[in-house]
């Protein structure tokens, strides 16, 4: 009885955490930062360029700036040729987003196809920002957390190091 | 149980409201704002709550005497909001349309200290200042010409002299001007630029 119970229901189970992401996914509802690139990639017929090993950079800025900017997300658009509508790039990007976020800056420009988009969401001590930024044929999007007391020690530490070297040339 | 749970639900959307009612702070209808931005060939928007203001703020170095200043007042402030079109060309906004909404925003306890009509440039410049207890609790500019549109919100306490201080965020460079446009004790007095009363 428990066997006949279990093992259809473990493949049931089994079954659903496989296809469901996939097919969520494959229908572009993925949020998020992903979910943005895949709006934007399906809409515009452009390809985003992914950073390799993203994750072990956003690591070793987390390491270096005492965890001050991490969880960073970049990609590139090459060739955007397609004039991009400002409303439908920021309802695409809000949508996708999410809750949360909220739009703190926007610059549009129908002369040479330029477009800025600046979301940010408290997370915390910390601030989650996420930039878009459309000049001429090229995009860029990114992704970063930062906590903006750490982030200002390390560039304090900077700071004094820079007046140091000034001083002793 | 389930009325208990019902109960819950409806306290948390109730708590949740005003949270939400809040956050959503419109310079402009909605409505407004996207048809001005889909008509608009440059669009700038601003928009800075309390909270970005305070994130903004502690990027500000307490050590600088000038940015220790401006520290002071971005995180005494409750948000700042920049709205500014251009067009290519005359009348693709009503401008009648606009002031009449923005008005109808900000006219219940705000006190207009510019209000010029320019009927030959067709421009309009509104400036309205909120006050608590005699002090300015929040400033509204309102610029319209026939192919520019700003409007400027700025909410919580401020003080004229340090209108200035702000030129740094985007939208609001021309406020740069008003600390070298400040009254000077040597110069004799000057004569405000108030074209008269609404």
């Amino acid at each position: 009885m428990n066997r006949r119970f279990w093992i259809p229901l473990g493949c049931a189970v089994l079954s659903v955490a496989v296809f469901v992401p996939w097919v969520v996914r494959a229908a572009g509802a993925e949020g998020g930062f992903d979910g943005v690139l895949s709006s934007i990639e399906q809409q515009y017929h452009v390809r985003a360029t992914r950073i390799p090993f993203m994750n072990l950079a956003s690591l070793i800025a987390g390491t270096a700036t005492h965890g001050g900017v991490g969880q960073v997300h970049i990609a590139e658009f090459e060739h955007f040729t397609r004039p991009a509508d400002g409303e439908e790039l920021n309802r695409m990007v809000q949508e996708k987003l999410g809750q949360g976020w909220s739009r703190m800056i926007r610059e549009t420009s129908r002369q040479g196809n330029e477009q800025t988009l600046i979301f940010a969401r408290p997370e915390g001590n910390r601030m989650g920002l996420f930039i878009l930024d459309l000049d001429g044929n090229e995009m860029d999007v990114v992704q970063v957390s930062v906590d903006p007391d750490r982030l200002n020690d390390t560039i304090d530490k900077y700071k004094h190091h820079d007046g140091d070297l000034n001083e002793s040339n | 149980m389930r009325r208990r749970m019902v109960v819950w639900i409806l306290a948390t959307a109730i708590a949740g409201a005003p949270a939400l009612a809040q956050t959503s702070l419109q310079l402009l209808p909605p409505q407004l704002e996207k048809d001005l931005a889909a008509k608009a060939t440059n669009v700038s928007e601003v928009t800075l709550d309390k909270n970005m203001l305070g994130f903004a703020a502690k990027f500000m170095n307490g050590s600088d005497k000038d940015e220790a200043g401006v520290r002071q007042l971005i995180e005494s402030l409750d948000g700042i909001y920049v709205r500014d079109y251009e067009f290519d060309k005359e009348g693709e906004y009503s401008m009648e349309d606009v002031e009449r909404q923005c008005l109808a925003f900000v006219a219940p306890g705000w006190s207009p200290i510019v209000h010029d009509r320019e009927r030959k440039n067709g421009e309009i410049s509104d400036v309205m200042v909120k006050l608590v207890n005699g002090e300015p609790h929040g400033m509204f500019i309102l610029s319209a010409e026939p192919k520019d549109l700003s409007i400027v919100l700025i909410m919580g306490p401020i003080r004229m002299d340090q209108l200035g201080m702000l030129k740094g965020i985007g939208g609001l460079g021309a406020l740069g001007n008003a600390e070298k446009d400040k009254p000077s004790k040597h110069k004799g007095d000057q004569k405000p630029t108030d074209g008269g009363q609404p």
